[in-house]
């Protein structure tokens, strides 16, 4: 064994530097954020709010185009109360985080249209906040009350290829393998910056490179692991769509809505 | 020198560590063991101010470590200089392009003119072997080489704590028997080292004594390692070993195997 | 740069989206003569790598801090179809599961983030690179190949923003969607990307393809011998560019007159006859063409939505103070 060398059995003395690397701070933040959301959704053991996910998604993306396409304040005002009114059927922390990015986009987009409104068009500021909270929450709703892997298997009743499906399955499961390998990186890179970094930017590329050649080697891995279990190119999503009579409601629900589009639309 | 009061802690709901109470001192040589799972990870973690306890403290230094605290740059800095941490999974440690330069990060970060870094940097090399490896990549270094790479870059911060998550997973026989001496030697010139481990056979070598985890995240014993490792029961008692566990003169077998009697 | 809904049209949204479709459908094509059939389930890896990349946050002047997209970066990487396929799928991803950027915008942004942005970026960094064949000229065709790709991609956005005001309006002339015509949406989309999220982009791309190139250079996608066809390159711009040409013929630029700028906004001074200055949110309870009886019932069952929504955040963290650990958020 080598000889210890004089500094290493020394107790050092040290008086650190500040250093302005929030950005690393902010980037594990907000990679913790992303995976527990995923690890979250995957935990739970059944879906929330009864319905089928592929009506859940189906009717999700039907709220956003009438609430797109109308220009009647009344018929947004009806569905913000409708989607209000499923949010508050959710459990809190659900509630919290769904509010969370939709209040921020709506205060976002009050900001942006203020200058237009004092010039005059009270039209933009009355309507698009309220369309964007409306359609934002009916997203993060679909997405905080059913469980991911549910809603891109509903994708085959749209006809989505099982290749499309698969793929996008795999992007969730890596993005969670991946970003779990980035923040131990993160970590590592917070740990040993223990002064001034005369090279953030070096230290960020090193992150993003490795984690770009990690991706690298675990997609050549995955695909020998896939040859090795006989996959010859060709994925079958199993469909397990039943139809419940809380769809049959559901269904009915939203032709009401449907039908209060369409009567608006006449009334202009 | 590093000291936890009722610590526990739960993330989205689930606990990992649940009333953990001990006190190491300066200078000790520590194993956490337990079976995966009994939450050793989380507490390396804490104790590295990664996170944050849900409830109960940590002292470093007499000094409790709070997520405030921590917010303090200078502060921060300093702590983390003083505790080493190398991880389980060495490759996601490593995000320099060259050897050299992941060892100088360090030092480089603390000020240090470039002939004092130049000679840190040697004196690792030189200590772990990897002289030869000076201008390669961390990346394309086999599993033992990372290790060895990543142990270089957080001992060239002259830590007075250095941590191991799991250090002899992946390595062959060889580099194990080198880790363990190593790793003795640096608690010999005055390190206080604390290693999680399932590996029974390095625990007696490398450490005095050992904090034993159970399944419940809880603390099932604080002994001298010897004591600990003569308990066999309680060993099986935390699924830590299994039935066929027992000791041939001073070694632990972890595995079934064929007796001639 | 991720357009919500509500800020386009949705006949403006089919429209990106039915440009998208043989994009897509070109691209796929493409990867899977580069990759066999078999290797098509690793667009899953990329694709999470493109999602990744857009989360981590760059350091910026004075300690704070900007996201990059990444796009030229996975294209020089990758090649420019894979990563319009795998850039694609992230935002598909970000849209349906995060809630970040729209449904219906969709094709949208992807055409400005999984299409322009690394087909510009790309074609830009080839064309450079092709004839400044030094270390320094690859240096260089980095640089300049994810600039643009993000300047051009947010002057696509921009430009969607922008023609919502002249397309679609009410019987009043009021803007139904995004108000800002192109004077004030180009401005104001590309300037801040000329100025911070251009050399962000910059410094995180060329970081990355130069810690790569160090480390495995093996990995980055060799082009082939033949040169590109910078007539392509030419027309791609052009394309992109033209509904600049079309604005400059009306207005020059900077020197907008206040009556200009109402009518950039899609103001037009007939709305403020009927109107009483702004709107507020339901006054009185009652909301507009419902009978009263109606507005009513509607407004009390948002109201009590309303009251259980704020109980059950109210008891919510209560919980918190005992269970969550700090480091949470």
């Amino acid at each position: 064994m080598e000889a210890m060398p004089e500094w290493l059995t020394a107790a050092e003395v040290y008086d650190p530097p500040t250093d302005k690397d929030r950005f690393i701070d902010k980037s594990i933040l907000s990679f913790i954020g992303l995976i527990s959301k995923i690890k979250q959704q995957s935990g739970r053991e059944h879906d929330r709010l009864w319905v089928s996910p592929v009506f859940k998604l189906a009717f999700t993306i039907l709220y956003i185009v009438l609430v797109s396409s109308t220009r009647e304040f009344t018929f947004v005002y009806i569905m913000l109360t409708y989607i209000v009114l499923v949010l508050a059927a959710l459990p809190a922390p659900d509630i919290r985080k769904c509010l969370r990015g939709a209040l921020i986009a709506t205060v976002f987009t009050y900001i942006i249209l203020l200058p237009s409104a004092l010039h005059g068009n009270s039209y933009s500021i009355t309507m698009i906040p309220v369309k964007v909270f409306a359609s934002i929450t009916a997203v993060n709703i679909l997405s905080y009350s059913t469980r991911w892997d549910h809603i891109i298997a509903s994708l085959k009743r749209f006809h989505f290829p099982d290749m499309f499906i698969f793929v996008f399955d795999i992007t969730i499961k890596y993005i969670v393998m991946l970003g779990e390998f980035a923040l131990q990186m993160l970590y590592a890179l917070k740990l040993r910056s223990v002064g001034h970094n005369k090279s953030k930017y070096g230290s960020i590329g090193g992150v993003g490179g490795t984690l770009f050649l990690k991706s690298r080697a675990m997609s050549e891995e995955m695909y020998s692991a896939m040859e090795c279990r006989g996959f010859t190119g060709e994925y079958h999503v199993t469909d397990k769509f039943k139809f419940s009579v809380y769809d049959g409601v559901y269904c009915a629900l939203n032709a009401g809505f449907i039908w209060m589009f369409v009567y608006f639309q006449n009334l202009a | 020198m590093i000291e936890l009061q009722n610590v526990s802690y739960a993330y989205e709901g689930s606990t990992a560590l649940d009333g953990i109470d001990f006190k190491i001192e300066k200078g000790e040589s520590v194993c956490l063991l337990g079976p995966n799972g009994s939450g050793k990870s989380t507490l390396l973690k804490l104790i590295n101010g990664l996170i944050f306890a849900s409830s109960g403290s940590y002292l470093f230094d007499g000094e409790e470590i709070t997520q405030k605290k921590l917010k303090d740059v200078k502060f921060s800095k300093h702590f983390h200089q003083r505790l080493g941490f190398v991880f389980q999974d060495s490759e996601a440690q490593l995000f320099c392009s060259n050897v050299y330069d992941e060892i100088a990060f360090g030092p480089r970060q603390m000020g240090m003119d470039e002939e004092t870094v130049e000679k840190r940097v040697d004196d690792c090399l030189a200590l772990l072997h990897l002289e030869s490896f000076k201008s390669r990549q961390p990346y394309h270094l086999s599993g033992g080489e990372k290790k060895k790479v990543a142990i270089a870059a957080t001992l060239a911060l002259n830590p007075d704590v250095l941590i191991l998550d799991e250090p002899m997973n992946g390595l062959d026989p060889r580099t194990e028997r080198w880790l363990a001496a190593f790793i003795i030697e640096l608690n010999r010139a005055g390190k206080t080292v604390i290693t999680s481990t399932h590996n029974l056979e390095l625990v007696q070598e490398i450490s005095h004594r050992a904090i034993l985890f159970d399944e419940t995240h809880h603390i099932a014993a604080d002994l001298p390692t010897e004591k600990l490792l003569e308990n066999i029961d309680l060993l099986k008692k935390v699924n830590l070993v299994d039935e066929y566990y027992h000791v041939h003169e001073d070694h632990g077998h972890e595995l079934f195997h064929i007796h001639n009697y | 740069m991720h357009i919500p809904d509500n800020y386009l049209s949705p006949s403006t949204c089919a429209v990106m989206a039915a440009v998208m479709v043989p994009v897509w459908a070109v691209a796929i094509k493409k990867v899977k003569k580069e990759v066999t059939k078999t290797k098509m389930p690793q667009l899953g890896i990329f694709a999470a790598l493109s999602f990744l990349m857009m989360m981590f946050n760059v350091p910026l002047p004075g300690g704070t801090t900007g996201h990059a997209v990444g796009g030229t970066l996975i294209a020089i990487l990758m090649g420019p179809s894979a990563a319009c396929i795998s850039v694609s799928v992230a935002l598909m991803v970000q849209a349906l599961l995060f809630g970040d950027g729209g449904i219906l915008s969709f094709g949208a942004n992807c055409f400005n983030m999984a299409f322009v942005l690394p087909f510009v970026g790309f074609y830009v960094y080839k064309f450079v690179k092709e004839r400044f064949a030094s270390k320094g000229g690859e240096t260089a065709a980095t640089i300049l190949g994810s600039y643009f790709g993000i300047v051009v991609a947010s002057l696509c956005a921009a430009v969607e923003f922008g023609i919502q005001p002249l397309l679609f309006t009410d019987a009043a002339g009021q803007a139904l969607y995004c108000p800002y015509g192109l004077g004030v949406s180009i401005p104001a989309m590309v300037i801040p990307h000329l100025a911070v999220a251009g050399p962000v982009e910059v410094l995180f791309t060329l970081l990355i393809v130069n810690f790569v190139k160090k480390v495995s250079p093996d990995m980055i996608e060799e082009a082939p011998a033949k040169k590109t066809k910078s007539i392509w390159g030419l027309v791609l711009a052009l394309i992109c560019l033209s509904p600049i040409g079309l604005l400059a013929s009306g207005t020059a630029w900077g020197e907008w007159g206040a009556d200009e700028l109402a009518g950039m906004t899609g103001y037009t001074p007939g709305g403020m006859k009927n109107e009483m200055g702004l709107k507020i949110l339901i006054p009185d309870y009652s909301v507009s063409g419902m009978p009263e009886v109606m507005g009513y019932i509607v407004s009390a069952v948002l109201g009590v939505a309303i009251l259980v929504i704020v109980f059950k955040l109210i008891g919510n963290v209560k919980k918190d103070d005992v269970g969550v650990p700090a480091q949470a958020k």
